[in-house]
């Protein structure tokens, strides 16, 4: 803007800022700071205190803060100190995982995913050729196939077990992606399907399904009690169990069972994120110009082909962030698997319960176990994890091209 | 997609959105039921009863308004939201004027920090933010929960004016800066009313994150009763033995179906992606 110029400019712009900064430093800046700082030492349930002449101790924790000591709590227990090594915490979480064992198990299921990768590459390679093309199906099905023949020839399942193996961190680290990666297409296809039907010309009643089919949106905000309700219709004496009594067999225990309880978490997942998936379609079949599908038609192309060829390359630009939004919402879910099994079923003490998410864990490591050491050594790697994710997406999606200029 | 839909395409629809519409109703419904029965009946032993209104009392809600601090509950959440609401709008459009308005250096690395940082989830900082309040003497106060929240509002609700702030013309104002208005005040008469509905939105998806927060609030505000937020009182009433779960369904009840109808009327905002098209730029 042309208004004013130099200092008088900055010191508008910083008195106009300076609100956000001040929370920022605050609440974001200030709580990475001390988490990365706990994250090396051992405080925990019997060391909750600070040791106030430790000068980083002094510095970051507040209740050493010369204007705060008043209203720190005198708790009972020794202070906590520095771990010794450093990085004990991270060692405890995923230390094993650099024994020749875990290392080559991670190598294996690396080299799984490879045939995949080489799909990907080839298949675009074959995209930008004129003629003489590979049919892109052909290269991702012979991906798929030498992928699952490897999976079984390297016997990948003992590869991953004995991953699991190595600690907390890629125990729940894996199943989380798991839940994303069965979570998020799930979603985007029944997303997919419905914004299709709606979206069809003539369809009597399409305002009240369109209604009804959003509804699920508005209950999400409240996820944690919506999510209890699912609680109660997978129990064992619940809805699910009832219709099974009536058609004559017995339900099963869905909450005790891991598998079964995964799914559970899953379904009732599904079922909070799927119309951000639905209204996002929507809206970008909406701008599709019909003229395309009329020529399609003409050239005689079927439902399928127009699928292929125009509905989904073109709603792909709308989809994608959404697409990569949800899957780093879904990465830290929290409320639905808190409430419906609080990370259970369990496997045993000190073993994370099968459907003990990342968010999950770092609760009830925080505010159950109060292992504030490992916590935010868990806390630390994960912050990484998504950081790096958010940066990769913000490059695939360009969601902040534009607010530059 | 196709101009006319052959009959049996037409059925294979309806039976999808039926089922859809099943599954994405069907445990609001059982919520609903749930709240009519009587005591500790959350389930009735026949199957009607699990789908149709075959018993119903206002009993549950009569105990929840009257006898249960149920009320109070809810004035905290509303207060606290609302105040959330008011104090990250202020914060929000003050950052997000100068975002938009003022070219300087550092602003796309000021932007880009704003994300990065608020990748950190928010669960994981409660520990530090919880100390920080004990420290302040605003553990348990919501104050200190109001401070929490709109902090945690601000890079979303940032992104989002930012975003909208950019599509609206910046010669109006320079327009009214000939006339003789500071850069500030032009910004305020002018865009800002043209702003509105990005405004509204953003207040209500503010409001909400304050109205249906579990964890923060738990944390943050943990008791006594006459402090406690709605949501994590009714989840620990849920979880406590001795209440009947007909309590809690009515009370559950009371604070999702109004969200759900403020989210219906919002609809339209949302098809256009205004979400996500705040984000994008």
């Amino acid at each position: 803007m042309s208004g004013w110029l130099g200092r008088r400019k900055w010191i508008t712009i910083l008195l106009f800022l300076a609100p956000t900064i001040l929370a920022i430093l605050v609440f974001n800046v200030y709580p990475i700071l001390l988490n990365t700082y706990i994250s090396f030492t051992n405080r925990n349930k019997f060391r909750p205190n600070p040791d106030c002449d430790v000068v980083l101790t002094g510095l970051l924790d507040p209740i050493c803060w010369p204007a705060f000591r008043d209203n720190a709590p005198t708790g009972l227990g020794k202070p906590y100190v520095l771990q010794d090594p450093i990085l004990g915490n991270y060692d405890t979480l995923m230390g094993k995982l650099f024994t020749p064992e875990a290392l080559l198990s991670l190598v294996l299921i690396g080299v799984t995913f490879a045939p995949l990768i080489g799909a990907n590459y080839l298949s675009k390679k074959q995209e930008r050729k004129i003629d003489k093309k590979i049919p892109t199906n052909l290269v991702w099905g012979l991906g798929i196939l030498i992928a699952v023949a490897l999976f079984f020839i390297l016997n990948v399942p003992k590869s991953i077990s004995s991953l699991m193996a190595t600690g907390d961190f890629i125990t729940v680290v894996f199943r989380t992606a798991l839940f994303v990666l069965i979570r998020v297409p799930f979603t985007f296809i029944l997303g997919l399907i419905l914004a299709l039907i709606l979206n069809s010309e003539n369809l009597p009643g399409k305002t009240f399904f369109r209604v009804a089919l959003f509804v699920p949106w508005g209950a999400s905000s409240v996820a944690i009690l919506m999510a209890l309700v699912w609680q109660f219709l997978f129990r064992q004496q619940g809805t699910i169990n009832q219709i099974f009594a009536v058609i004559g067999g017995t339900g099963p225990i869905w909450l005790n069972d891991p598998i079964l309880a995964f799914g559970v978490v899953v379904i009732a997942d599904i079922w909070f994120s799927y119309p951000f998936f639905m209204v996002s379609i929507l809206g970008a079949l909406q701008s599709i110009p019909k003229e395309l599908y009329e020529a399609a038609e003409v050239d005689g192309a079927g439902f399928w082909t127009k699928l292929m060829k125009i509905t989904l390359p073109l709603i792909r630009p709308a989809v994608l962030p959404a697409a990569v939004l949800t899957s780093i919402t879904a990465f830290q879910m929290f409320g639905t698997a808190f409430a419906i099994t609080g990370g259970g079923p369990t496997r045993g003490a000190g073993v994370p319960g099968a459907t003990e998410f990342v968010m999950v864990y770092a609760y009830k490591q925080i505010f159950q176990q109060q292992n504030y050491g490992t916590a935010t050594a868990f806390a630390v790697m994960i912050f990484i994890m998504l950081f790096l994710a958010t940066l990769y997406s913000l490059r695939v999606t360009k969601m902040t091209k534009g607010a530059y200029e | 997609m196709k101009r006319k839909s052959k009959p049996i395409i037409r059925v294979l629809q309806y039976v999808i959105l039926v089922i859809a519409t099943l599954y994405a109703l069907y445990p609001v419904w059982f919520a609903i039921l749930a709240s009519g029965r009587l005591g500790d009946r959350l389930y009735t032993l026949d199957l009607g009863g699990m789908f149709f209104p075959t018993e119903w009392t206002f009993e549950n809600y009569r105990v929840m308004l009257f006898e249960k601090p149920f009320l109070t509950w809810l004035t905290n959440s509303l207060k606290v939201a609302s105040i959330t609401t008011v104090a990250s709008l202020i914060v929000c459009t003050s950052a997000a004027f100068a975002l938009s308005r003022f070219k300087f250096r550092g602003r796309e690395f000021f932007l880009v920090f704003l994300l990065a940082i608020s990748t950190f989830p928010g669960l994981l900082s409660l520990v530090a933010i919880a100390q920080l309040l004990t420290a302040l003497g605003l553990y348990g106060k919501h104050a200190g929960l109001i401070l929490a929240y709109t902090a945690g509002t601000i890079v979303f609700c940032t992104w989002n004016l930012k975003g909208y702030f950019d599509t609206i013309p910046i010669e109006l104002e320079e327009s009214a800066m000939l006339d003789g208005c500071s850069p500030v005040s032009a910004f305020f008469l002018i865009a800002l009313p043209l702003a509105k509905p990005a405004l509204a939105v953003t207040a209500i998806l503010g409001f909400m994150s304050g109205w249906g927060d579990f964890v923060f609030a738990s944390v943050l505000v943990p008791a006594p009763d006459s402090v406690k937020l709605a949501v994590p009182a009714l989840y620990s009433l849920a979880n406590s033995m001795s209440v009947p779960w007909g309590y809690f369904a009515s009370g559950a009840v009371i604070v999702i179906i109004p969200t759900i109808i403020v989210y219906l009327a919002m609809n339209r905002y949302f098809e256009g992606g205004l979400t996500l098209g705040g984000v994008k730029g």
